[in-house]
C-alpha cells in the first residue's frame, strides 16, 4: 500500500499552521518534532512552537539541541524551535504598543500588572495565539518571502487545550471593538480556514487517551468551529511475531518453560516478555479499530519506542515512519 | 526494589487512606493521576470507609476510569455489591462544575437579590467564571471545604486538574485572589466608572496611561463590564479570602494528605521531585509518591535458566530474544531513574507495575489499588487476596 501516512503528511504539510492537541503525556511534542523533521526533509522551513514548556521537556532536546527558550532558534537545518513564555509575549506587546520605554517600564514594573496578567481570563492564551499568528505571517527582510513555510504548534493538553482554542472566539465576543477584537477575529479566521490551518489530535492506545481524543474532535468542531483533520496514535505496539508464533508463545506456558535461547537468556523470561507484548499488541489493535470506527478521519499509527527518554535517533525513526509506511 | 522499599511507602499511604479526611492527588498530565485517585478511593471504601472521589478534570476522565459515561455535579454512589458484597464502605464519585460552584459562592457572599443579579448577569463574569485562570483550582479548594464537613463521607479524594506544572494547583488560588483583590480595581479601573460616570481622573499617571491604552484596545463596553465586575466583587472579597485561608489551613493540617503521582518518564519524575520539595518547604502533609506503570523486568521473575538450549525455530528464538531485550533495557533504564528519584526525594516510592490490561473499570481499579497498597497488610481483604497474573514487578 502506498503509505497512508505519506498521503496524510502531504495533506498536512500543505497548510501553514499545524496545531497538535491531545491528553497530557501522549507524546504531542514527540509527534510534533517528527512532523517538523519530516517537513524539513521536503525542503520546508519549519518552526515548532511550544508554550511554557519546562526546559527539560523542550522539543529542541528531542532534536538533539539544547533548550532554546524564548528566541526562535535553528536547531537543525531549516528547523527552528521556540518556547513561548506568555509573560514575555505580553511584555513585547506592551512595549510595541506604548513605544516609550519609560512608560512601558512603569507599566511592566507595576505589581498590579503582574497580578492582572497572572489571572486575567484568556489573556495569556490570546497573546500567545496572537504571537503565533505573527510568526505565521512573518516575512523575511527584503525578499518578502514567508519566514516559515510551516508552523507546528504543540498546544496545551486537551481539557485545557480546547479552552485555549476557544479564547479567540470568546475575545471577539467580549471585545467587540478596537484592535484586540479585530485581532481576535483575524485569529479565529486563521484557525477556521482549512486551507491554512490543520488541527490534529495525538492519542495513545489506551482508554482514557482515546476517549479524550474523540471528545476533543467532537467539541473542537461543535464549540470552536475547527475540524480535526487527522489522528495520530502514538506508542503503538506493533506485531513482532507471526500469528503462528504468537500461538506457540501462548501455548508454551512461561511457568513450565525450561532452557535457554540462542543468546543464553532464559526462555521463561522471554516468554513472559512475549506474552506482555502480545497483550499490548492486541490492545493497540483494539484501539486503532475503535478510533477508525468512531471517526471518519485518517489515523496514523506510530510505534512504541522502548526508551524512557526520547532523543534525535527516535525522532528520525518516527519521521521515517511518517514518510514511508 | 519493590520488595525492599515498597512496603514502608505503601504502609504510609494505606494508613493515610484509612485515617485522613482528605487526600489531594497531584502530578503532571498523563501520569495516571485520575486512576490513582479512583483506585485509592476504592481501596479505602473496600476497607470500610465512606469515600467520595471528586474530580475537576474538564475532560471527564474520572467517569471513564470508573466505567461510567458521565459524572454529575452531585455525588453519585457506585455499586460495589459485586466487588465487595460484605463491605460496609461506600464509594461516591462526582465531577466539579466550576461555573456552578462559582455561582454558589457568589450567592453565599452577596447580600440581597440586586447584588446577586448584578454579578451573575455581568457579561464579564459569565465569560470568566469558568475560564478565569485558576478558577478550576480555586473552586476545587472551595468545594473541598464544604465536602470536608459533609457527614456522608469519611474521606474525600480530590483529583486535581491537568496542569502542565503540577504546582499550579497550589499556586492558582493565590493568583485568582490576587486578581480579585480590590487593589487591582483601585489602581486603574474603579475610578473610571464610579457611579457609572465616565471620568478620566485616575489616581496615578501610569494608571491613566494604562487606562487610555485599555480603552483604545479593549473598547468602552468591555471596560464597563469589567469595571462592574470588580465593583460587584469588592464586597465579596473578604469572604472569599477568609474561605481561601480556611482551606489553606485545612490542607496543612493532619486531616489532609498530598499524594504525588508520576510515571517512569524522566520529565514527570523531575516534576514530582520538585513538587515534593515544595510540599516539604511549605510544611504540607505528604503521604506518598506513587509511580505508575513501571515496566517490569521479565528476567527478575524468571531467573536465568541454565538448562539446555530450547528447541525453537531459529526465527522465533531470535524474535523472543529481541522482545526480551527491549523490555529488559527499558525496565533497567526506568529502575535507574527511579533509584535516583528515591535518593533525591529522600522518600521511598510506591511503585505500581504496568498492567497487561488497560484500567478503566472498578475491577481494574481494584487491581491497581491492590498493587499499590496490598503489601501494607490488613485493609482491604479483596485487594490482598487477588494477586494479579501480571505481577512480575521486580
Amino acid at each position: 500500500m502506498v503509505g497512508l501516512a505519506a498521503v496524510i503528511l502531504d495533506q498536512l504539510l500543505t497548510r501553514r499552521l499545524l496545531v497538535l492537541s491531545g491528553k497530557g503525556g501522549v507524546g504531542k511534542s514527540v509527534v510534533g518534532s517528527a512532523l517538523a523533521l519530516a517537513a524539513t526533509r521536503r525542503g520546508k522551513r519549519v518552526l515548532m512552537v511550544e508554550i511554557d514548556t519546562p526546559a527539560v521537556a523542550e522539543a529542541a532536546r528531542y532534536l538533539g539541541a539544547l533548550p532554546v527558550g524564548r528566541k526562535e532558534t535553528e536547531v537543525l537545518p531549516g528547523l527552528f524551535t521556540v518556547n513561548l513564555d506568555p509573560a514575555q509575549v505580553m511584555e513585547e506587546y506592551v512595549r510595541h504598543t506604548v513605544r516609550f520605554e519609560v512608560l512601558a517600564r512603569k507599566i511592566l514594573d507595576n505589581p498590579i500588572y503582574h497580578r492582572f496578567l497572572a489571572a486575567a481570563p484568556g489573556l495569556k492564551e490570546l497573546m500567545v495565539l496572537g504571537k503565533i499568528m505573527m510568526l505565521e505571517e512573518a516575512k523575511d527582510g527584503w525578499s518578502r518571502r514567508p519566514r516559515y513555510d510551516l508552523v507546528v504548534v504543540d498546544a496545551p493538553a486537551t481539557g485545557h487545550g480546547l479552552s485555549f482554542l476557544k479564547v479567540p472566539g470568546a475575545a471577539a465576543e467580549a471585545v467587540p471593538v478596537g484592535p484586540v477584537g479585530t485581532n481576535a477575529r483575524r485569529l479565529l479566521a486563521l484557525l477556521r480556514d482549512p486551507s491554512r490551518t490543520a488541527l490534529a489530535v495525538v492519542a495513545v492506545p489506551e482508554e482514557m487517551a482515546v476517549v479524550e481524543a474523540l471528545e476533543f474532535t467532537e467539541s473542537a468542531a461543535a464549540e470552536v468551529g475547527i475540524e480535526v483533520v487527522a489522528l495520530f496514535l502514538n506508542a503503538c505496539h506493533e506485531r513482532r511475531f507471526t500469528a503462528a508464533q504468537e500461538a506457540e508463545v501462548l501455548r508454551l506456558g512461561a511457568d513450565q518453560a525450561r532452557g535457554r535461547l540462542a543468546d543464553g537468556s532464559s526462555l521463561g523470561a522471554a516468554l513472559v516478555a512475549a506474552r506482555h507484548h502480545i497483550r499490548r499488541r492486541k490492545l493497540t489493535q483494539f484501539y486503532e479499530k475503535r478510533l477508525r470506527q468512531a471517526v471518519e478521519l485518517p489515523v496514523v499509527s506510530l510505534p512504541y519506542l522502548f526508551q524512557d527518554e526520547i532523543g534525535p535517533a527516535a525522532i528520525r525513526l518516527l519521521a521515517d515512519r511518517l514518510e514511508a509506511a | 526494589m519493590r520488595d525492599r522499599i515498597g512496603a514502608p511507602a505503601a504502609r504510609k499511604l494505606a494508613l493515610a487512606a484509612r485515617e485522613r479526611r482528605i487526600l489531594v492527588v497531584c502530578g503532571a498530565g498523563g501520569v495516571g493521576k485520575t486512576t490513582t485517585a479512583a483506585a485509592l478511593g476504592l481501596w479505602a471504601a473496600m476497607a470500610g470507609r465512606r469515600v467520595l472521589v471528586c474530580t475537576i478534570d474538564p475532560s471527564r476522565r474520572l467517569a471513564t476510569s470508573l466505567g461510567l459515561d458521565r459524572l454529575l455535579d452531585t455525588p453519585k454512589r457506585l455499586d460495589l455489591s459485586r466487588l465487595a458484597p460484605d463491605s460496609r464502605g461506600t464509594l461516591w464519585a462526582m465531577m466539579l462544575d466550576t461555573k456552578r460552584t462559582f455561582d454558589t459562592l457568589v450567592e453565599r457572599h452577596t447580600s440581597g437579590a440586586e447584588a446577586r443579579r448584578r454579578i451573575l448577569g455581568n457579561r464579564f463574569y459569565q465569560q470568566v467564571s469558568s475560564a478565569l485562570a485558576g478558577s478550576h483550582e480555586y473552586m476545587a479548594m472551595e468545594k473541598l471545604l464544604d465536602l470536608s464537613k459533609d457527614e456522608r463521607f469519611d474521606l474525600v479524594v480530590l483529583d486535581t486538574p491537568p496542569t502542565r506544572h503540577a504546582l499550579d494547583f497550589l499556586e492558582a488560588p493565590g493568583r485568582l485572589m490576587g486578581f480579585l483583590d480590590a487593589s487591582v480595581l483601585r489602581w486603574f479601573l474603579k475610578p473610571y466608572f464610579v457611579a457609572g460616570r465616565l471620568t478620566l481622573k485616575v489616581a496615578t499617571r501610569t494608571g491613566a496611561i494604562a487606562l487610555s491604552l485599555a480603552d483604545r484596545f479593549l473598547g468602552l463596553q468591555f471596560l464597563q463590564d469589567l469595571s462592574e465586575f470588580f465593583l460587584a466583587f469588592e464586597g465579596m472579597y473578604e469572604g472569599f479570602k477568609e474561605r481561601a485561608e480556611k482551606v489553606h489551613a485545612l490542607l496543612r493540617s493532619e486531616l489532609a494528605g498530598f499524594v504525588l503521582v508520576a510515571s517512569p518518564v524522566r520529565f514527570t519524575l523531575d516534576e514530582a521531585l520538585y513538587f515534593h520539595r515544595r510540599l516539604r518547604d511549605s510544611a504540607m502533609p505528604f503521604v506518598g509518591l506513587v509511580v505508575n506503570r513501571v515496566h517490569p523486568d521479565p528476567t527478575r521473575s524468571q531467573p536465568t535458566d541454565r538448562g539446555p538450549r530450547a528447541q525453537l525455530a531459529a526465527d522465533l528464538d531470535a524474535r523472543l530474544a529481541q522482545v526480551l531485550e527491549d523490555q529488559r533495557r527499558l525496565a533497567r533504564a526506568e529502575r535507574k531513574s527511579l533509584a535516583r528519584l528515591e535518593v533525591d526525594a529522600g522518600e521511598p516510592l510506591v511503585l505500581v507495575p504496568e498492567l497487561e490490561a488497560d484500567v478503566h473499570d472498578l475491577r481494574g481499579l481494584r487491581e491497581v489499588g491492590g498493587l499499590m497498597l496490598a503489601e501494607a497488610g490488613g485493609g482491604s481483604s479483596e485487594g490482598k487476596a487477588r494477586r494479579p497474573r501480571a505481577r512480575h514487578g521486580g
